[in-house]
């Protein structure tokens, strides 16, 4: 049971530190909470079952279902990521120097555009994820993992440990670093800081639709109003890893998940979505810089 | 080399910047002097790209620069040590030195690496530390050292004896010429006066964004209403 449950919330917790990955580096880069960022994640879950009824209409899902489903995340994945990079050029770049509420106002304007584009287009009912797979199981110490979660848990091991080296080891990851440090610094030493922001905003989306095909597909369904909670999630999630922490959005997302999946079981699980909100308000309380928000000390 | 004509560049409404016209030629350090608030900064500000001029020119090397982005006004060769050094923190010193190094040629990485090290023998000892964690001086030498990485041909310089102490202001003073000396032209804006213009060819004295004076460094130091004003002689 218990390790059922942990199973559970590192699925849960893996989507949301997929999520949160969005927020803090756009956090770390230009300090703004893009609450726009869950709503991505919500397109993620409507693109990928519009372009798999594109391919079942071309008849590629029967002919070969893997492919038809890996060509739909590449161009979710594809198309979120250019949404992510429209929103930051139209709502935040024109707010860049303007004073810090209003790019945040603009977030949640664009949020509820999104959110309301896509009840009036697709509908405000629930929406079914049209096939099932991964639903074979794994049978291990007594736990049972579906491939579906086993996926999911790989997938976001797998793109949480690319993004690192990206950011570790190349040469845009250091520039990016550079940026979140000093904007006008990096612009001095020959950073083009407007193409960091521009690729920030794009893997920031990217992963954020990653999160949204996986939960689409592992809940089954899905509505216009998914994107709004998840954002809070794995925002927390990001505020309990320390915002601006990559390793913190990880981490918060991690431990969000297994609070989330083993309060469920073992006190209510009615009150499964206020576990997010006691954890954010006792980290607010406790250590509002997060477990790896230390502020290093700096000589002027 | 570079050369600015009338330039205005506004805060807002703030107008911090009325009309200055600056030439730097090549092989020379420029010094410009003036008191908090003068516009020097905003001056230095302004040919990097940061500040974007309401109007006037900035040529470098005869080509109108304005409106650049920064990036690549640094790509053109024009690198600026800002004030306050504005070190990355986080970043080891060698971190620090290859973000200089960004808009220069990989081959010359290690040429670049070599020569910043001579300079500034302390910065190879530090190497693997973390910048924040230097002293004032190493700061403003790491500042200087990642400057050079980028393979500069002009070099603005914003107030680099800041807050050191009066042997390490010397240092780096003497540093400045051994750069220039390498054939590195050098704008420098200083509020030690009478150190700047020692070292200095040439000088320009801002007061409320205007150019009030402008002579060779020696004329400049005997100036009477500079000495009164600046060099409390």
């Amino acid at each position: 049971m218990f390790l059922q449950q942990l199973i559970n919330g590192l699925t849960l917790g893996s989507v949301y530190a997929i999520i949160a990955l969005g927020y803090t580096m756009v956090y770390g880069i230009l300090e703004l909470i893009n609450f726009a960022h869950g709503e991505i994640y919500m397109l993620g879950a409507y693109l990928v079952i519009i372009f798999l009824g594109i391919f079942t209409a071309m008849g590629l899902t029967s002919a070969n279902f893997t492919l038809a489903l890996i060509l739909s995340i590449i161009l979710t994945v594809v198309f979120c990521s250019a949404y992510g990079f429209t929103v930051e050029k139209v709502a935040y770049k024109p707010l860049r120097n303007a004073p810090r509420l209003s790019p945040l106002i603009s977030a949640i304007g664009v949020s509820i555009f999104l959110q309301n584009f896509i009840m009036l287009t697709q509908g405000a009912t629930d929406r079914g994820f049209p096939y099932r797979f991964g639903e074979g199981h794994l049978y291990f110490l007594n736990v049972d993992i579906t491939y579906l979660q086993a996926m999911i848990i790989i997938v976001s091991g797998f793109l949480m440990f690319s993004l690192r080296i990206f950011i570790w080891k190349t040469r845009i990851g250091k520039a990016m670093r550079a940026t979140s440090q000093d904007k006008t610094m990096a612009a001095l030493v020959g950073i083009n800081v407007n193409s960091i922001i521009s690729v920030t905003f794009i893997i920031g989306a990217g992963l954020a639709a990653v999160a949204g095909v996986m939960v689409a597909a592992y809940y089954g369904l899905i509505n216009y109003f998914i994107g709004y909670i998840a954002g809070i999630k794995a925002f927390t999630a990001a505020v309990l890893g320390g915002i601006g922490s990559i390793r913190g959005a990880m981490v918060g997302g991690i431990i969000l998940g297994l609070v989330e999946g083993l309060g469920a079981a073992y006190i209510s699980s009615e009150y499964k979505d206020a576990f997010a909100f006691i954890i954010l308000i006792i980290i607010l309380l406790i250590k509002p810089s997060g477990i790896y928000g230390r502020e290093i000390d700096e000589k002027v | 080399m570079l050369k600015l004509t009338s330039i205005n560049t506004s805060y807002g409404h703030i107008r911090a910047l009325k009309g200055i016209s600056i030439e730097v030629n090549k092989g020379e350090i420029v010094c410009l002097l003036g008191s908090n608030g003068a516009g020097k900064t905003t001056a230095l500000m302004t040919v990097s790209g940061i500040l974007k001029p309401d109007s006037g020119d900035i040529y470098f090397e005869r080509e109108s620069i304005k409106g650049l982005a920064p990036h690549l006004i640094v790509k053109k060769g024009i690198c600026q040590v800002p004030e306050g050094r504005r070190i990355f923190p986080k970043f080891t010193v060698l971190e620090n030195l290859e973000t200089g190094a960004f808009v220069s040629a990989v081959q010359n990485f290690n040429k670049n690496l070599e020569r910043v090290f001579s300079l500034f023998p302390i910065l190879k000892e530090r190497k693997n530390q973390t910048a924040g964690t230097l002293s004032g001086g190493e700061q403003q030498m790491l500042a200087i050292g990642r400057a050079l990485m980028s393979n500069p041909r002009l070099l603005l310089l914003d107030e680099p004896s800041l807050g050191l102490a009066p042997i390490l202001a010397g240092k780096i003073f003497k540093t400045i010429a051994e750069i220039n000396n390498e054939g590195i032209t050098i704008l420098l804006v200083e509020q030690n006066a009478n150190a700047a213009l020692k070292l200095s060819h040439r000088g320009y004295v801002l007061e409320n964004g205007s150019i009030k004076l402008h002579g060779s460094g020696e004329e400049l130091l005997h100036n009477e209403d500079l000495k009164k004003a600046y060099l409390g002689i």
